[in-house]
């Protein structure tokens, strides 16, 4: 029962020390700034707002 | 000027871009290919247990000669089978391309990858085999005996350290919501399946306290790997599909950390009306009725981005799968929420009403949406299109006809199998031979989704050993090519 109650113990303890840190990293690291720019992050210059990526092929050529 | 968004202005970047993708996309091939392409022997593992446990129940004498083949085994190995073989390691896979994609870094360590999948695929054999000779270990969703665990756990190891390279080895700036969701999935799974493996298998808690943690551990399951998981996919594929950002990163934040916050609260309302602590059951009861915020804001934040593009989803294979999946997630956790609820929750709770929730999550959003994600993502590591649309055609239909199906049976039988077990005048063998026919619609149509993954796996066994030259055409689900649509 012991070894149980530390291992609950230790995983509530990493769980929650872990998510916080988590958030404030990302708050502290401008995470929470700039969406648009992060909403744009996934477009490349090939592969630009308003080009459909939809099939391998028409985009390819 | 944005090179995102005007790209024809620096032939240039335009290059370097498609380089870098292309180094992606060829460094992922092994690894992802693998952890995709042993995922889908899973799928139809589990569609065929799936279908012999179904007909077990409404024929009891099928296939009850042979031990390893009777229901108290063949369905244990189906849920494990279909939760660790299917969307597991598909998982596992789609979100290392991502990761790898959005990182804008190449998978490094090919080989620690490639025997992370040969280690994760002995220990789902290992796990099936354990649970079909009789080794379960009993517990909800963690049937695989002790030894399937280890090849797991050091498996997942090595995909941590990739998908913590890959995060280190980013260009500076934004870490997309899609990453977060992913790598997020990445570190709560393990902690999910080893803490509770520990606490219920290999060093058993008291027996009071092993129901809380078991369903801590099975709800979760749900929440916080297949939904971050695909989750992610959706965040990735519907943007980038479409061409169009999403509607609102700002609510994508809200959603993400208030699922981090509070979804492991959930789990015990699989506990109402059991002897447990009232505040237990009742703060996650409540937890319950909150994630109808993460819930409204990836409902929202998906519908707006689709809005203007919904046509696209008669062309494009991967977006119908995808929106199909995301409006299954929305339905899932709408009804989760209600389920959770006392009430509600008396009618509902010990019958197929709850099995067809299960689907509607599992079946309904995750697979659907990893179906979608390996549409977009095979082509890209192979480097050559699907070969026949008939295929992918058959896939879809008789995946969506057979599960939408299959949900409506299995939720109407529940819900008057629960309305008469309320009721104390109904002898209970009567009750059980009212649920006969939907028993017997729940195999056709589950009979059905086993058809379109057959298509699936024949598609993609077709695409992975033809060599010849690709046609040079799109595989869309109709010839005619969409209009494109203007730049918003």
């Amino acid at each position: 029962m012991l070894v149980a109650s530390v291992v609950i113990l230790i995983v509530m303890l990493l769980g929650s020390v872990g998510a916080l840190f988590a958030f404030s990293w990302a708050a502290t690291h401008h995470q929470f700034e700039n969406l648009e720019e992060a909403a744009e992050s996934i477009f490349d210059a090939d592969e630009p707002i308003g080009t459909p990526t939809d099939t391998y092929i028409t985009h390819e050529s | 000027m944005n090179p995102k968004i005007a790209p024809a202005a620096d032939p240039e970047a335009v290059e370097k871009s498609r380089l870098q993708r292309l180094e992606i996309d060829r460094a992922a091939r092994w690894p992802v290919g693998i952890f995709i392409g042993s995922s889908l022997v899973w799928l139809i593992l589990g569609s065929v247990l799936a279908i012999a446990a179904s007909i077990k129940l409404h024929d009891p004498a099928f296939l009850a000669e042979n031990a390893w083949l009777t229901f108290g085994r063949v369905r244990p190995a189906h849920l494990n089978i279909v939760a660790y073989g299917w969307l597991s390691t598909a998982g596992i896979g789609i979100g290392l391309w991502i990761l790898s994609r959005l990182c804008r870094a190449p998978i490094r360590d090919n080989r620690s990858l490639t025997l992370a999948a040969v280690l994760w695929n002995m220990g789902n054999a290992v796990g099936t085999w354990g649970i079909l000779r009789g080794d379960s270990t009993a517990v909800e969703w963690l049937e695989y005996p002790t030894y399937a665990a280890p090849f797991l756990l050091v498996s997942f190891a090595f995909v941590m350290l990739e998908s913590v390279g890959l995060i280190r080895r980013r260009p500076p700036g934004h870490i997309y919501i899609s990453q977060w969701y992913i790598m997020a999935a990445f570190f709560w799974f393990p902690s999910l399946y080893f803490t509770a493996h520990g606490l219920l298998v290999l060093a058993p808690v008291q027996a009071p306290a092993q129901p809380p943690i078991n369903w801590w551990f099975a709800h979760n399951a749900l929440g916080l790997w297949f939904t971050p998981i695909g989750l992610g996919a959706a965040y990735y594929l519907i943007p980038k599909i479409i061409g169009r950002p999403i509607h609102s990163y700002y609510l994508s934040i809200i959603g993400f950390w208030s699922l981090a916050f509070f979804y492991a609260w959930n789990g015990m309302h699989h506990l109402i009306g059991g002897p447990f602590p009232a505040w237990l059951i009742t703060a996650s009861v409540v937890a319950s009725v909150m994630m109808f915020i993460p819930v409204i804001t990836v409902a929202i934040n998906h519908h707006f981005t689709m809005v203007g593009h919904f046509k696209k989803t008669i062309y494009s294979p991967t977006l119908r799968f995808v929106v199909f999946g995301a409006m299954c997630y929305t339905l899932a956790s709408f009804q989760g929420s209600t389920m959770a609820i006392r009430p509600l929750n008396s009618i509902t709770h010990f019958t197929h009403y709850t099995i067809a929730h299960a689907h509607l999550g599992a079946y309904g959003f995750a697979t659907m949406v990893f179906f979608g994600s390996i549409y977009y993502i095979m082509p890209r590591l192979l480097e050559r299109e699907w070969p026949s649309r008939f295929l992918i055609r058959v896939h879809f239909w008789s995946c969506a006809v057979g599960f939408i199906g299959y949900f409506v049976f299995l939720s109407w039988g529940g819900v008057l199998q629960g309305l008469e077990m309320n009721k104390d005048t109904t002898p209970f063998l009567e009750i059980v031979a009212n649920t006969m026919p939907y028993l017997k619609l729940r195999t056709v149509s589950g009979s059905l989704m086993t058809l379109g993954h057959l298509a699936f796996v024949t598609s993609f066994c077709w695409m992975v050993i033809r060599h010849r030259a690709s046609s040079g055409e799109p595989t869309l689900f109709t010839n005619r090519v969409p209009d494109p649509d203007p730049i918003p």
